[in-house]
């Protein structure tokens, strides 16, 4: 069984008196392990798509089923309990919180969890370790650059293990040789820790590092040339 | 929740010139709200209590400054003699002001017998024998001791008066603690030969079935015809005649500390909600960490309540050291309100501050704990 399913899923949002749709009932199965980019031109709801399986955002019609449950029948709390366990979320813009230092970052998530301190102390390491920024722990992000705090970024959405972790442009906002060494580590995650990784991404090259890679046209999800479709989904 | 604190701590922090304001606002504001209260409990505890009901004051009919009320001493033992009487305690009064004022210095000749029976005094330094063996002897209460630097064997002169201190003492009535005692013929001599066999005040202790109200009508009745008409109350009552301006203003400066409250809710709301709003990006990143929208709400909560906790806090403590430490009274007509500090003040004071923290912090908390993730995210 597939460890994200998407079925049938649709999102529209008003604009003044315009209803947009980024997504109309479309479908999409996720393998455990799996390394899938998802590409599109701006606007045409590939983020959209990633927050919706992320739980950060509320689905028009259809299912999304990560790991058996069905997120979209979750009270806004439940599903906030849901993301704690189960979703890293690595941000374009890293999102560090100022006034905590790269440690207390990573271990943010970690506090949510039933967890002693010891054992805290010990994923904290290991992700930061992972992430090759030990000796930055007790730096805040004003003392760190671009890359290093998005490598921080990547270290808090590993550290408490979660079924899915996702990462919107996770290189936009990167010059070429950190986007490279961002690219590798997130490449890094998925085998080795064998993590897995949807990245959401407009950049072809970045794209093209992960296994699959699925674009969005017009509301439609494409891979290989063709339309994913729901019926496909159980048999793929 | 706990696990948070030094997150709730550091966004404080964060913009510190800001939070230290604030708190120093609060406080200031609720040290002004103490100090309101200990003028209205020193007023309430001069009107209430066993001893202002169960205690008569006579003074002479329509005379309010006790420079002006002069009653014949032998007085006493005609009212000593009534159904009802246990104890009649003249006393003379001098006082630098009668007015309104916040140094009045109050001066009541008693004799020493009658003294040390009915006044519930503790002396604190110096001795009984020392005081009534000598003529110009004065016991001082240790709030006029602390405002103005008085200890035993120190001279000390208001007007015709010298007197010398013979001991410092302490009594659970706050405004007892704002009177100097001396004996009661030094000071009917004090002023020259004419208050001589003259009182200002007849303190009348009742026994246990005595009716205060009836016996006053009787004592009134008594010397109606006599060289000098009386006006006898409760001592309760006495008092808040003799304050009755001085009431009306308290009364109207308690809606000052309403005022204080309402600016400190004002002052921490004010900076919640603009944390609150510095941060929609980073409380969206929470959430999508994993924090529920009610944590989210506890955190802000918290935040407002460490404000106006800490400011109160701060306020309670200064209100109470400045309290304790200056001895401050206001006096009208020889009668002393004395500000003093209490404990039920001091947790009056912080349940306000802690009330106001939850009021100040319910709405920005609410704001921040329904605010959709995806838009806040593209928040700048």
């Amino acid at each position: 069984m597939p460890l994200v399913e998407v079925i049938d899923v649709s999102k529209e949002y008003a604009n003044g008196e315009e209803t947009i749709r980024p997504l109309d009932g479309v479908s999409l199965s996720i393998e455990e392990g799996d390394y899938v980019s998802l590409m599109g031109a701006s606007g045409s709801g590939k983020s959209t798509l990633l927050n919706l399986i992320a739980g950060i955002d509320q689905a028009t019609a259809g299912e999304i089923i990560v790991a058996g449950t069905d997120i979209t029948k979750l009270s806004r709390g439940k599903l906030a309990d849901w993301r704690a366990a189960h979703i890293g979320y690595i941000f374009q813009t890293h999102n560090l919180i100022p006034v905590l230092t790269a440690y207390e970052n990573v271990e943010l998530p970690l506090l949510l969890l039933p967890m002693s301190s010891g054992e805290r102390r010990k994923r904290v390491e290991i992700a930061m370790e992972a992430v090759d920024l030990t000796s930055r722990a007790t730096h805040y992000p004003r003392q760190m650059s671009g890359g290093q705090e998005q490598r921080v970024g990547i270290a808090r959405a590993i550290v408490a293990n979660p079924t899915v972790v996702v990462a919107d442009e996770p290189t936009g906002s990167l010059d070429d040789e950190t986007t490279e060494q961002i690219l590798q580590l997130l490449s890094r995650v998925n085998e080795e820790l064998n993590m897995t990784l949807l990245m959401v991404t407009h950049d072809a090259d970045a794209g093209a590092r992960a296994r699959r890679r699925i674009r969005l046209e017009r509301g439609r999800l494409m891979e290989n040339g063709k339309e994913l479709q729901t019926a496909k989904l159980h048999t793929a | 929740m706990l696990k948070f604190i030094p997150y709730v701590f550091k966004s404080l922090w964060r913009h510190r010139a800001r939070t230290l304001l604030t708190v120093s606002g609060t406080a200031v504001a609720l040290l002004v709200f103490c100090f309101i209260g200990a003028v209205q409990q020193g007023m309430l505890a001069l009107t209430s209590g066993d001893d202002a009901g169960r205690t008569l004051i006579v003074f002479q009919e329509n005379r309010f400054c006790p420079q002006s009320s002069r009653l014949p001493q032998d007085y006493e033992s005609t009212i000593a003699k009534l159904p009802g009487v246990q104890d009649v305690v003249p006393v003379k009064v001098f006082t630098n002001n009668c007015r309104a004022s916040l140094d009045a210095i109050v001066f009541q000749g008693v004799q020493p017998e009658k003294l040390k029976a009915w006044r519930d005094i503790d002396l604190q330094s110096g001795n009984w024998s020392a005081f009534s063996g000598q003529d110009d002897a004065a016991l001082v209460g240790i709030d006029v001791a602390t405002r103005r630097g008085l200890s035993v064997g120190d001279k000390f002169t208001i007007g015709d008066v010298s007197v010398v201190v013979q001991g410092v003492f302490k009594s659970p009535a706050a405004a007892e603690n704002n009177l100097i005692f001396t004996q009661l013929d030094f000071l009917q001599r004090a002023r020259g030969a004419n208050d001589v066999g003259t009182v200002t005040m007849l303190e009348v202790h009742l026994n246990d079935t005595a009716d205060p109200e009836a016996l006053a009508k009787q004592i009134d009745q008594e010397f109606h015809a006599g060289p000098v008409g009386t006006t006898t109350r409760t001592k309760g009552m006495f008092q808040a005649d003799t304050l009755a301006d001085l009431a009306e203003l308290i009364g109207f400066v308690h809606w000052l500390g309403y005022a204080c409250v309402g600016l400190v809710l004002s002052l921490v709301a004010t900076t919640t909600v603009m944390s609150v709003q510095d941060r929609i990006k980073e409380h969206a990143v929470l959430q999508t960490l994993g924090l529920r929208p009610l944590r989210v709400f506890s955190l802000v909560m918290t935040e407002s309540l460490l404000l106006s906790t800490l400011g109160g806090i701060l306020g309670v403590a200064g209100s109470v050291l400045l309290l304790s430490s200056a001895g401050m009274s206001v006096a009208a007509e020889g009668v002393t309100i004395a500000f003093e500090p209490s404990l039920s003040l001091a947790m009056q004071g912080l349940v306000v501050a802690v009330a106001v923290g939850v009021l100040a912090g319910l709405a920005p908390g609410w704001h921040a704990s329904r605010t959709e993730i995806v838009p806040a995210l593209r928040h700048a």
